[in-house]
């Protein structure tokens, strides 16, 4: 906005995003991302085993 | 995480892969620990009885996971040929294609928990149904005949692993979803149980923790990907120093495969938008056969993880692709005939 009115210019009401909005982007968004996350969760990239029986912790 | 030096990508694909690991965390969480608990009254058994190996299945492994070069490279025929003696794991979206070339394996391995999309490796008796409005499989078959006969194919599927399937070793995640476990049951596989090990289960608020909690099960790490479970499962579990991986390409052939055909596409324009949908797709040229391969972030989001956890195992893996990205420390590529001629020799 500020490009296309330089100067001469200044809003009124300040102009605020809808938080439904936001929220309504923001799921999309992360319905775009789904696929792209894989299909498991990973975080740990150390232990390869774990076994609370400690039969075959590793 | 490995560095991107190898393979070159731009800023935006860098950080769109910074992202997956949350991506993952924020979508999947819930589902694979809801499925954890459902499926804690079929568990019977676990990854703690499966029998050690012995002899030469204790000597080597083969992981036979599912990617375009299984094909490409005719690799079932020519490990059938070879005569293989070692352990063989196939990953579930090889399975039925094992079975086809003659190859039955002694442990096939299934993770994904998606609701609709797994239980057509083992032949889907709601195909139709959960084909519905879903393009994910018909948009990469690169035979038309084979999209058009899907419901063709999949009859022959169940055919096939309800005639060869009963008593074959399923090592199944718990999260596994409902149409996987019943369609296991009525194969009348024998199923062995884990837990998928997502994140640190000494931490207090583990999301493994709360899986191993529940199900009382070992835990095994998965890179985020059957293969990669696989692999570890051959190392760890069955103890298994000498495994060669086949079908890992963790990218597709640039000749013959256009972004539409991927399996991220669809959800990368979206995010991306089609005019940058270029960067996304990094190449990548396999040093050994200068074919070309290209990778999106999620491929490359896989082979950064299975690099970690090899180099967090410290052991070699042979890959015996042919092809594909999986190239770095930890990993020597060889052919599958040089790899047996090795160890026969005593060289590997």
């Amino acid at each position: 906005m500020s490009d296309l009115l330089r100067g001469n210019f200044k809003v009124k009401n300040k102009v605020e995003l809808k938080e439904e909005e936001v929220d309504a982007n923001d799921e999309y968004r992360k319905k775009a991302l789904n696929s792209i996350g894989g299909s498991m969760v990973f975080v740990e990239r150390n232990k390869l085993l774990w076994d609370e029986d400690s039969e075959l912790d590793e | 995480m490995s560095d991107f030096k190898d393979i070159r990508v731009n800023s935006k694909f860098e950080k769109l892969v910074s992202e997956i690991t949350s991506i993952g965390l924020s979508w999947h969480a819930k589902t694979i620990l809801e499925n954890s608990i459902i499926n804690k009254k079929f568990i019977n058994k676990t990854i703690r009885d499966i029998p050690n190996p012995i002899g030469k299945k204790a000597q080597s492994a083969i992981v036979i996971s599912a990617g375009p070069s299984l094909h490409k490279n005719n690799m079932l025929q020519r490990i059938k040929d070879l005569g293989f003696e070692g352990t063989v794991i196939a990953v579930d979206g090889a399975y039925a294609r094992c079975i086809k070339a003659g190859i039955i394996p002694d442990y096939v391995l299934t993770l994904d928990p998606h609701p609709t999309r797994m239980v057509r490796w083992f032949g889907d008796p709601n195909l139709e149904k959960n084909l519905e409005g879903d393009s994910y499989y018909s948009r990469q078959d690169l035979d038309v005949t084979l999209r058009d006969n899907s419901n063709k194919e999949n009859k022959k599927t169940i055919a096939l692993i309800n005639k060869y399937g009963k008593g074959n070793k399923l090592v199944i995640c718990s999260s596994a979803p409902k149409n996987i476990v019943e369609r296991a049951k009525d194969i009348g596989f024998d199923s062995y149980w884990w837990a998928p090990l997502v994140d640190n289960p000494e931490e207090p608020d583990s999301l493994t923790r709360k899986m191993i909690k529940e199900t009382k099960l070992p835990a095994m790490n998965t890179g985020g990907t059957v293969g990669t479970a696989a692999w570890v499962f051959a190392l760890t579990v069955l103890k298994i120093k000498k495994i060669a991986v086949v079908g890992m390409d963790l990218g597709y052939y640039a000749d013959d495969t256009s972004y539409l055909q991927t399996q991220t596409y669809n959800s990368l324009s979206k995010e991306v938008g089609e005019d940058s949908i270029h960067d996304y797709f990094p190449e990548y040229v396999y040093p050994i056969t200068g074919e070309r391969f290209f990778i999106d972030p999620t491929y490359f989001w896989y082979r950064s993880n299975m690099l970690d956890l090899i180099s967090s195992s410290q052991s070699l893996v042979y890959n015996c692709t042919g092809g594909g990205t999986l190239i770095g420390k930890g990993v020597e590529c060889l052919e599958i005939e040089d790899f047996l001629k090795r160890l026969n020799y005593g060289e590997i």
